[in-house]
């Protein structure tokens, strides 16, 4: 470690944007569709305009590592994504831990290797692309710390009594540098529940990986991954965790998908809902619920949301 | 499997691993462990260890290696990386092993159910299209919340998608992946222990 690896918000963004390039996830678009619209309606609150780019396609990083892409090809994507967003210049923000984990690295290896550079950008200026290494690639979890005083300001809805445990994913705190806090102990996510109103909960595992990424949810599933999540849930369920929070899609889908088969094996009955940062920062705002997409989660928020005195409803 | 033998290492190993250059700094290692202690794969599979694995990446044990099922557990939570004092780059290291463990057709068991996902995204420039069936739930949910029913992604990227799957060599090296000609690994876990052929 030859540099300092976290940085305060405001020297990671001294001026807060007024637009931002949104990187589509596929999994933040499709499995959980209200992850995207929930970033969407809250950037609207907080007055930052958002855009995005039917041209861009997947950040091509997860089936790399999985090992079914060569990385000429993600070398390639990439530098065509962020040759897009430098045509804007923009900024990239993406709601995806993967697409951040892997925006960031084959940035690197495209910016700290011209032999890589020029491989891919010879392969896609047959388009018209040009990557130059000009963007910079955050997650939205930074704006939305950097924001936290105009997101306080907002709150309409405060999630009073919510127990909110939050689960933080790999693929930010592993980064090596400029990030806002590493694996050791951090605390921003639960510093925006308690502005949202909420009550934060350190359970014993929440820095315990969902197990998911890199296709041993497909492959080792039941020896390898399963037992984790039991491990994470059972400390959850212990400190009265009654909603989980993730910043990526990818964990929101181990987590929140995973449950019934811990209970089918006789792992726990656990229950416990689990969405988008974005989406709680959403609901405390204001947005109307049908806008944030809870339906399409396999653990209902219903029993969360009447206590809030909420509808699904409304 | 067999006693380690001396005259079974190779020394070009290394070389042959890193093929694209991606962790340029083993020889750095420390051997001081914090990959290990604080991999959640080896708290439950005690025979998975970062650091070993390392160790036979520089002294070149490759048949170990790439023969085994170890190298397959690693599910790049990269918690090793985040912790190591010199920056090995340990995730990399993985998929570039089973780069190695692939052209020698072993594991391949684990990487045939990527190869038609892989071959699906390449027509739809995303990575996560469901079934034909949860794609109809996903256009009604999308529906409700008042936004387009399918992520708005043109033409021009999916045939841009594509086209960098073939320049690349990725389809034809997905291809090439059969089911037929896998060889079995050699070394399993079971139990906490590594079990012989």
């Amino acid at each position: 470690m030859s540099r300092a690896r976290v940085v305060k918000p405001e020297t990671l963004l001294p001026e807060a944007p007024e637009a931002i390039f949104l990187f589509r996830s596929c999994t933040g678009s499709l499995e959980y569709p209200g992850t995207e619209n929930a970033i969407k309606e809250v950037m609207e609150r907080l007055g930052v305009q958002v855009v995005m780019d039917p041209d861009q396609t997947c950040c091509s990083g997860y089936l790399l590592t999985c090992s079914a892409y060569l990385p000429p090809l993600s070398l390639a994507v990439t530098a065509r994504n962020l040759a897009l967003v430098e045509r804007k210049n923009l900024d990239t923000y993406v709601f995806c831990n993967g697409c951040y984990g892997y925006n960031r690295e084959l940035a690197h290896l495209l910016k700290s290797n011209p032999a890589y550079m020029d491989m891919a950008n010879g392969l896609i200026e047959q388009w018209g692309y040009r990557y130059e290494g000009k963007t910079r690639i955050f997650h939205v979890q930074e704006l939305y710390y950097r924001l936290r005083e105009r997101i306080a300001e907002k709150v309409v809805r405060p999630l009073t009594g919510l127990r909110v445990g939050v689960h933080y994913g790999c693929h930010y705190v592993a980064q090596q540098y400029d990030i806002l806090a590493d694996g050791g102990y951090p605390t921003f996510h639960e510093e925006i529940i308690e502005l949202l109103g909420g009550t934060p909960v350190f359970y014993r595992e929440r820095q315990l990986c969902c197990g998911y990424s890199v296709g041993r949810g497909f492959t080792h599933k039941e020896d390898l991954v399963q037992p984790h999540l039991q491990r994470k849930f059972q400390s959850a369920q212990e400190e009265g965790v009654e909603l989980m929070t993730t910043v990526c899609p990818g964990c929101n889908t181990a987590l929140d998908r995973e449950q019934p088969n811990l209970a089918a094996r006789d792992m726990g009955e656990f229950n416990i809902p689990v969405i988008d940062l974005g989406q709680l920062i959403g609901l405390a705002l204001g947005v109307p619920l049908k806008k944030l997409g809870f339906a399409a989660n396999t653990i209902k928020l219903d029993p969360m949301l009447r206590k809030l005195g909420l509808e699904e409803t409304s | 499997m067999s006693r380690e033998r001396e005259k079974d290492l190779s020394g070009d190993f290394y070389a042959e691993v890193d093929a694209y250059q991606l962790v340029p700094n083993l020889s750095e290692c420390l051997a001081c462990g914090k990959c290990t202690g604080g991999c959640p794969v080896a708290a439950l599979t005690p025979s998975y260890n970062p650091r070993q694995i390392i160790r036979d990446v520089a002294t070149g044990n490759t048949d170990k290696l790439l023969e085994s099922e170890e190298i397959w557990r690693c599910f790049w939570c990269a918690g090793c990386y985040m912790g190591c004092p010199v920056d090995i780059h340990f995730p990399l290291l993985m998929m570039e092993l089973r780069y190695r463990a692939v052209a020698r057709n072993r594991g391949l068991k684990y990487i045939l159910p990527f190869k038609k996902f892989a071959l699906r995204a390449r027509q739809d420039g995303l990575t996560f299209v469901p079934s034909p069936k949860s794609r109809e739930r996903i256009m009604e949910l999308r529906r409700d919340m008042g936004v387009t029913p399918w992520p708005e992604i043109s033409d021009k990227a999916k045939e841009e998608y594509a086209a960098l799957f073939d320049l690349s060599g990725t389809t034809a090296w997905l291809e090439a992946i059969e089911m037929a000609s896998a060889e079995p690994v050699r070394s399993t876990y079971s139990e906490g222990r590594i079990t012989g052929e």
